[in-house]
């Protein structure tokens, strides 16, 4: 025992001496758990909203108040200006795009029974078309906005009607079967506004619902933050980096004769193999801890299960062990074995949602990520994050990693070439 | 007085595929002796030394270490010190951390590990830079630590394959040192070279090796007696250069001197690449 302590104690000085190890065990897998889960994370609450520009051509009451709106909106951050000037704050990609309200719109908006329709005009850099779309929606419910306060408050709604029903009995080109019907339907309307009870609930007018907003916490079916997807991700990468570091160096062992020197040692060849396979799983589990710690302090990271995701993290590290063994006897030299090596966990990462997460795969992608320990992994460790998995749940992920690392381990150790040339 | 035998090598024979690098080799190294295996690149000795620490299964016959047994078996492998010919060093680790690490896989702890360490660093001269990074020494430095490690355990039986390759002449001479030094404390040295002036120096026997096949074994002296031939005196005059191939080189000059004034003279002794040459019909260094 003595001796495969000595081993891996050597080991993990030499990791900790070798920085591009070190930093593709521990500092690559944090970047890449920060930079994917800021980049899906949202904007977040410190996030503007879309910059644009309004030209208010119309000038009055109406036009002023639909701006304070979208101004006050979540969705936009809006700056007003003259038309020339936001056509070039566009142009110049500062704002994504403007709008014009013309004059007439301040009446028109609100407007609910007839009168000449006004025409807004929207200006968008055209590189930004999905933008475009968004801003056509924005604005589309904040004009609604405006027939919705006419109809919740009945002074205001019979005010309205009351100039419809003299616009249609002055409207000389008017189908008269319609004319007959509004000149029937308006006062009725008017009439009914008028007999509305008062008080509290008159000023509802004929708003049938309220929506109310509330922070909602989730509790389950979900994770919480895109960190709880994108650091499993990391920490796959940091194994990886471990199980190809700690096989490349069996095989430097190999190629710069100190393995020679260990052979000739009084210990026996398992001993050598349980010295490096010590060093490795104790890497590959103090870089996920490492890891997670942070995601949890710095992260919002909060696993449903500390003893299940100890219980994950700990396969993980059996399974990428038994695969560093196999990636030992890839290659003859150094850079063959790292090369070979690196193909190879980059496959698995790729079909296993080690690059981009499973659910955004195709089908056939997804059913050929079975095949990779990285998709075994990462569902081990989000099934004790946020999948809420049962033990029972956790019993497929955790075997497969089992079974792969002791298959992988089997074979690596009966393949490793200990002969030396003569 | 009869030494008793460190190492027994039996008719052994070793081949890789149709390449036979060792063939019926039997060697018997006595106790206490510094033994040269001498031979060209390629003639089988870093074989046989493979072969003598267990990293290697000859296809036949038996090795044996101190009657204790093969060395395929861990706890005689512990009574075995080898500094093989490529570098084994961690050349991230510190001398002190190759050390520590080779003497606790040699089974030693604590206060005694320390104090192997010690005396290793200071037996080659590089107490002061233990605590420096392998990477940082020099070829002659690596050498000299690659022996240390060997010594560590404190090994009754050497292997030193090809120690002085690639070392500058005054690590050489540190390394003779630390040889002759091993010799005095009583331990027995295997040393494997293509260099005869270094066999001719250390060693009280010498092996000569080629093609995997045992050409001689004798004390130096008698190698030369045997194979190397007559001295060869020659001697300059103004009439011309006088070569004389003789058993008495003093006898001759005292001859040619009467005949007539000598302006100088050279006398070339017989030597182990004399020998080499006459035993394969080849120069040692072209071999």
């Amino acid at each position: 025992m003595n001796a495969i302590m000595a081993l891996a104690t050597k080991d993990l000085r030499l990791l900790i001496r070798d920085k591009a190890g070190f930093f593709f065990t521990f500092f690559f897998p944090l970047l890449y758990a920060v930079f994917f889960g800021a980049i899906f994370s949202g904007p977040g609450t410190s996030a503007t909203g879309m910059k644009i520009v309004v030209v208010d051509e119309d000038g009055t009451e109406g036009s002023k108040k639909f701006i304070r709106e979208l101004n006050d909106s979540p969705e936009l951050d809006v700056e007003v200006a003259d038309r020339q000037a936001a056509t070039d704050r566009v142009r110049r990609g500062q704002r994504v795009g403007y709008v014009v309200l013309p004059k007439g719109f301040g009446k028109a908006r609100g407007r609910v029974f007839g009168g000449e329709r006004v025409k807004i005009e929207t200006g968008v850099d055209p590189a930004r078309k999905a933008e475009a779309g968004m801003l056509q929606g924005i604005l589309t419910k904040y004009m609604y906005q405006g027939i919705q306060d006419a109809f919740a408050n009945p002074d205001k709604m019979r005010e309205q009607v009351n100039e419809s029903l003299v616009e249609v009995q002055n409207a000389q080109d008017m189908d008269p079967a319609a004319k007959a019907t509004l000149q029937w339907f308006l006062p009725m309307i008017d009439r009914f506004m008028r007999e509305l009870p008062t008080g509290q609930s008159a000023n509802r007018g004929w708003q049938t619902f309220d929506l109310e907003s509330k922070d909602v916490v989730v509790q389950r079916g979900g994770p919480k933050n895109s960190y709880e997807i994108s650091f499993p991700q990391g920490i796959i990468w940091g194994v990886m980096g471990c199980a190809a570091g700690f096989g490349i160096s069996l095989v430097d062992e190999r190629t710069k004769g100190t393995l020679v020197r260990l052979r000739i040692a009084p210990i026996g060849r398992m001993h050598i193999l349980a010295g490096k396979a010590l060093a490795c799983l104790l890497t590959t589990i103090a870089a996920p801890v490492a890891l997670l710690l942070l995601a949890v302090v710095a992260f919002g990271v909060r696993p449903d299960s500390w003893p299940l995701l100890g219980v994950a993290v700990v396969s993980v590290a059996l399974c990428f062990v038994g695969i560093m063994m196999l990636l030992s006897v890839l290659g003859k030299t150094e850079r063959s074995a790292a090369g070979i090596g690196w193909a190879v966990l980059i496959v698995m990462a790729m079909i296993g949602g080690g690059m981009i997460p499973l659910f955004v795969m195709p089908a056939w992608m997804q059913t050929m990520s079975h095949a990779s320990p990285v998709k075994w992994s990462i569902l081990a460790m989000e099934g004790a994050i946020w999948r809420n998995f049962s033990i029972a749940e956790m019993a497929l992920p955790c075997g497969i990693l089992l079974a792969v690392g002791a298959v992988c381990f089997a074979i690596g150790t009966h393949a490793f070439r200990w002969t030396v040339e003569g | 007085m009869i030494l008793a035998t460190m190492l027994q090598l039996t008719n052994v024979r070793k081949a890789f595929g149709p390449t036979v690098a060792v063939d019926g080799l039997s060697l018997s190294i006595r106790q206490g002796e510094v033994f040269g295996l001498l031979g060209p690149n390629g003639a089988g000795k870093t074989t046989t030394v493979n072969m003598a620490v267990g990293l290697l299964k000859p296809d036949q016959g038996t090795i044996e270490l101190d009657g204790a047994g093969s060395p395929d078996r861990p706890d005689v492998r512990g009574k075995i010190g080898v500094a093989t010919q490529a570098l084994a060093l961690y050349e991230d680790l510190t001398g002190d951390e190759n050390l520590s690490f080779f003497g606790k896989l040699q089974g030693l702890t604590g206060r005694k590990l320390a104090e192997r360490v010690a005396w290793a660093l200071e037996f080659v001269a590089l107490s002061d830079r233990r605590r420096d990074s392998v990477k940082t020494y020099s070829g002659g430095m690596k050498r000299r630590l690659n022996i240390a490690v060997a010594v560590i355990h404190d090994p009754p039986l050497l292997l030193l394959d090809e120690p002085t390759v690639g070392v500058d002449p005054q690590s050489r001479n540190a390394i003779f040192e630390n040889i002759l030094a091993l010799r005095k404390q009583g331990r027995t040295v295997v040393y494997t070279t293509h260099y005869m002036e270094e066999a001719q120096r250390l060693c009280d026997r010498v092996g000569i090796i080629d093609h995997g096949r045992l050409l001689a074994l004798d004390t130096v002296d008698r190698l030369i007696t045997a194979h190397g031939g007559k001295s060869i005196l020659l001697a300059e005059r103004t009439s011309g250069e006088v070569r004389v191939e003789t058993d008495n080189p003093l006898a001759e000059l005292l001859r040619l001197q009467k005949e007539g004034p000598l302006q100088r003279f050279r006398v070339e002794r017989p030597n182990l690449e004399r020998v080499f040459l006459h035993l394969t019909g080849r120069e040692l260094r072209d071999a």
